[in-house]
């Protein structure tokens, strides 16, 4: 058997490559293995009719469906296309199931689940360069620092027959992206000649294939003359080009933010998520959990989602972060050409064509795209949208899988609920100000939240406000019971970075949870830090978090600290100041020059604060801010929380206003 | 104490009942976690006293609203299940005619017709509304029928207290997710790019082009979809005949 066939070989676990270097500029090119065999049609077909009935992995080939055509498992070598121009589906199908079970748990028990990750051996036939390119792509965005498991499993048990492209599609222009032939990424790679058929071995684990199940000749020096020739008369029957050489892409996109042809051509989307659904180099998801009918336990799947749907940054509290059609539409291009290529130096697109197929109102297509672009003499305010650098940290647990723990203690507050948690395996979270959780309740999903007490201590602490239905029940739980905790997550504050600095915190509503975190660090490390000054605001005096904490503020000689509320109705008593969060400002002495203003609020209220810092003074770099988005995976993969290119659950929550105010996704 | 659930039936065929008949053996697990007082299609006994109460069928006559009424006052959670109860459903198309010439389509002057006056209330004023023109309705079941795996869903998430929440994309996504050929290139036209999904993809993926059984979408693009049909040539008479099937002048079409 081919136990032994691990096949880590040419699985390349790349980190991301420095900015703007593009894919075949990468250095240190795997091992090459060079050994191309010859055979007849036959031969071909009895390998792999014996590769179908032999070998241990499921076989799987591109098959005609209609006109059309797929991968699906093999019954029989004579079924097996090899001249087909385009499979509906790329073959991503195989390593992101369109829907996988990611773990089972209990609901009736405390907290009981069971990872799963299940990978059917597999030998794919048919593959065509542009998607293995593709997949090499994804590679490097599942197997990075902290590869996901259920991603990994299924790659490492995957073995690729690549074939060259016999019939090009109509739509297809991977002979401009460089992606109709192919060196590496495949374990064999095969070239139909009509009566002969070569086949080059792309690894030891391909050589292990061809020398168990046939015996084939070396090709020729004739034989691999056809195979080059083949290529290049096929180099030339490609119907679409793009004039843009995909490197300058970026740099196109960055003149074009606000071209008009973003709105024209959505104006014409369906959005039905086609061009992302069956493009190879979109592989963002959506996870959820479902409990079965007899509501004794559930499952939490990942599914296939796409920038292109509305819901796609819709967050609990019904907040749609990417409202308008034309963004979205706009993202799309933006991801393929700007940000991925930005964050891993890869292109995001193939050239395969499957988008401009499958798109009924025509608009999907790339290459018209950036050829509209390019052709145009329209160029807007340049917007770079450079992705800050952040250092990955090592993830301690399996990425999708949750930790135990349990809820020390609950208490009620104004309209959230607060706990304090404590992870079951008794280690600290070890978190920094700033950072988040994701929390799990099984059944219903998982949400992320701030977490709102210091670094330190074998606890923390969490508040949460009922919007949802992870944080509806939640906020029943009761101490004793069991969530599941992902984390920490998010940069959090560079503290040491604060240390010395005079600190102006700015909170509005919520916004006191996560700043709580960073207030109370400074709070115990008084002496490391400059003037602190607090400035707090809430809708109401009864929504004020925290009152306790606050009352010992009062104490305290070393800050100052104002309040104020929007509004003050009813019976409830209120002297302090009435008037937004803006009007305490000129109420504090502080130097704008010299002064970090650390600030968290609702989305709205960034505009306004910014706006008085800066007119008092204080540079752009002297303000943080915190900002909300849908996270969901937490760890830079599920694509739901982008602001532009930047992921906010990776290079955020915490964020300069210097570094994010060109972004036009941002405030 | 289980939560009480109870099946009632207005204008339609009773299929969707019938799809929760036959959930076979999970309908074991389903009367595990809850207490079935009434649901005439699967059992003899009757209940008035019931937490949620499952409609099925459109509601057509003042009595029947006065039912529906009752029920609604009877029940803490409502759920429309299937298209008639959702939308309205296929007899919908109905409402283009007053109830006097769809009456006298039907019965004309056959023997008996003089029974079918608006004296009579199993005969006034027929016409065809969605559950949620009549009362508040807190949860959705679609399609024409539902799907079992659906009804598995929504029952569920309405049993723990969780958002009975329903795709909001169209069919198009499980269209491709099930890599169908797109009906439109088999020259069959579909209205799944505005319908909600939730159905998997069905009708399409037996070559058939999308009904619109499920309802729109909260946002459809319907103009981006009516330049579709234009592009394929689908005359305005045969669109509007599709739209009004299920969704009689919802989109103002």
């Amino acid at each position: 058997m081919f136990g032994v066939m691990e096949r880590n070989l040419h699985i390349h676990y790349p980190d991301a490559p420095p900015m703007h270097l593009h894919r075949d500029e990468l250095p240190n090119e795997p091992v090459r293995y060079m050994n191309k065999k010859i055979m007849s049609k036959d031969n071909w077909l009895s390998f792999v009719d014996r590769l179908i009935s032999d070998d241990r992995r499921e076989v799987v080939g591109v098959q005609s469906k209609g006109e059309k055509f797929v991968f699906d498992p093999l019954d029989n070598a004579k079924d097996l296309k090899l001249d087909h121009d385009v499979t509906i589906l790329p073959p991503k199908k195989y390593l992101l199931p369109t829907c996988e079970e990611l773990m089972r748990f209990s609901l009736s028990d405390g907290f009981e689940m069971e990872s799963c990750s299940k990978a059917v051996p597999r030998i794919i036939i048919g593959m065509h360069p542009y998607d293995l390119i593709a997949i090499q792509q994804m590679d490097q965005v599942y197997l990075g620092k902290n590869p996901d498991e259920n991603y990994k499993n299924r790659r490492e048990n995957t073995l690729i027959i690549a074939s060259d492209i016999l019939t090009v599609s109509d739509r297809s222009f991977a002979a401009s992206m460089g992606t109709c032939t192919v060196s590496d990424g495949f374990d064999l790679l095969v070239t139909d000649l009509g009566d002969a058929v070569v086949v080059e071995e792309g690894s030891p684990a391909g050589t292990e294939l061809l020398s168990k199940y046939t015996s084939a000749q070396d090709a020729g020096e004739g034989d691999v003359a056809k195979v080059t020739q083949l290529r290049q008369k096929k180099q030339v029957e490609y119907k679409v080009a793009v004039d843009v050489d995909k490197k300058e892409w970026a740099g196109l996109l960055e003149q074009n933010y606000e071209h008009t042809v973003w709105k024209e051509r959505s104006e014409k989307c369906l959005e039905c998520g086609s061009c992302t659904l069956v493009c190879p180099t979109c592989f963002c998801y959506d996870v959820e959990d479902t409990a079965s009918i007899g509501l004794k336990d559930g499952v939490r799947t990942r599914t296939w989602d796409g920038c292109l749907l509305r819901d796609f940054t819709l967050i609990g509290s019904g907040e749609v972060f990417r409202e308008s059609k034309e963004d979205r539409y706009r993202h799309r291009y933006y991801r393929k050409g700007k940000y991925l290529p930005e964050r891993y130096g890869f292109v995001a697109c193939v050239g395969c064509g499957r988008c401009a197929t499958q798109c009924l109102p025509d608009i999907a297509d790339p290459a018209d795209i950036f050829n509209t672009l390019h052709g145009s003499n329209m160029r807007g305010e340049p917007k770079i949208l450079a992705i800050p650098k952040v250092e990955e940290p090592d993830m301690a647990e399996p990425l999708l899988t949750p930790r135990p723990a349990t809820i020390k203690r609950v208490e009620k507050m104004a309209a959230e609920t607060f706990f304090e948690i404590e992870l079951d395996d008794g280690q600290p979270l070890g978190h920094v100000p700033g950072q988040f959780v994701e929390v799990s309740v099984f059944g219903y999903g998982e949400a992320p939240i701030s977490i709102s007490s210091p670094p330190g201590g074998n606890t923390f602490e969490l508040v949460v406000r009922t919007v949802g239905d992870v944080t509806s029940k939640l906020s029943t739980l009761k101490s004793g019971d069991k969530i599941g905790i992902r984390g920490p997550l998010g940069n959090g504050f560079d503290v040491e970075g604060l240390k010395g600095k005079n600190l102006l915190f700015i909170a509005g509503g919520l916004g006191i949870v996560p700043m709580r975190s960073l207030i109370n660090h400074v709070l115990n490390k008084r002496e490391d830090f400059g003037e602190v000054t607090i400035l707090y605001g809430a809708k109401h005096p009864k929504e004020f978090l925290f009152e306790d904490e606050i009352f010992r503020w009062h104490e305290r000689k070393d800050i100052v600290h104002k309040f104020t509320v929007d509004q003050c109705t009813g019976d409830v008593c209120w002297e302090g100041n009435i008037g937004v969060i803006t009007t305490l400002i000129p109420k504090v002495q502080f130097d704008p020059k010299d002064t970090t203003a650390v600030v968290i609020g609702p989305p709205i209220m960034y505009k306004f604060v910014i706006r008085d810092l800066k007119g008092l003074g204080m540079p752009d770099e002297n303000i943080l801010m915190s900002l909300e988005r849908r996270m969901k995976c937490g760890v830079g993969k599920c694509g739901h929380c982008q602001i532009n290119g930047i992921y906010v659950c990776k290079e955020g929550p915490v964020f300069n206003y210097a570094e994010i105010k060109g972004y036009p996704e941002a405030l | 104490m289980k939560p009480r659930v109870a099946f009632f039936d207005f204008a339609s065929c009773e299929g969707c009942q019938l799809q929760v008949v036959n959930l076979e053996e999970s309908i074991l697990d389903l009367i595990s976690v809850v207490d079935v007082v009434s649901f005439r299609e699967a059992m003899k006994e009757h209940s008035d006293e019931y937490d949620v109460a499952f409609i099925e069928g459109s509601i057509t006559r003042p009595i029947d609203e006065e039912r529906l009424k009752k029920i609604r006052g009877n029940a803490k959670l409502l759920v429309a299940l299937g298209a008639c109860a959702c939308i309205g459903g296929v007899q919908g198309m109905s409402n283009e005619w007053s109830p006097e010439e769809n009456k006298k389509e039907v019965y004309g002057d056959l023997p008996g017709y003089e029974h079918t006056g608006d004296d009579n209330p199993f005969f006034e004023k027929p016409i065809h509304k969605a559950v949620n023109e009549v009362v508040k309705v807190d949860a959705y079941i679609p399609g024409c029928p539902i799907d079992r795996n659906e009804f598995a869903k929504i029952a569920t998430a309405v049993l723990m207290g969780k958002t009975p929440k329903l795709p909001n994309y169209p069919v198009c996504v499980e269209c491709k997710k099930n890599e169908n050929i797109c009906v439109f290139e088999l020259g069959e036209f579909c209205l799944g790019p505005v319908t909600r999904a939730g159905c998997n993809a069905i009708c399409p993926q037996y070559k058939s082009g999308c009904e619109g059984c499920r309802g729109f979408l909260d946002d459809p693009q319907t103009n981006a979809h009516k330049e579709v049909l234009e592009k394929y040539d689908v005359s305005v008479e045969e669109m509007l005949k599709r739209y009004n099937m299920f969704n009689f002048r919802k989109e103002g079409y």
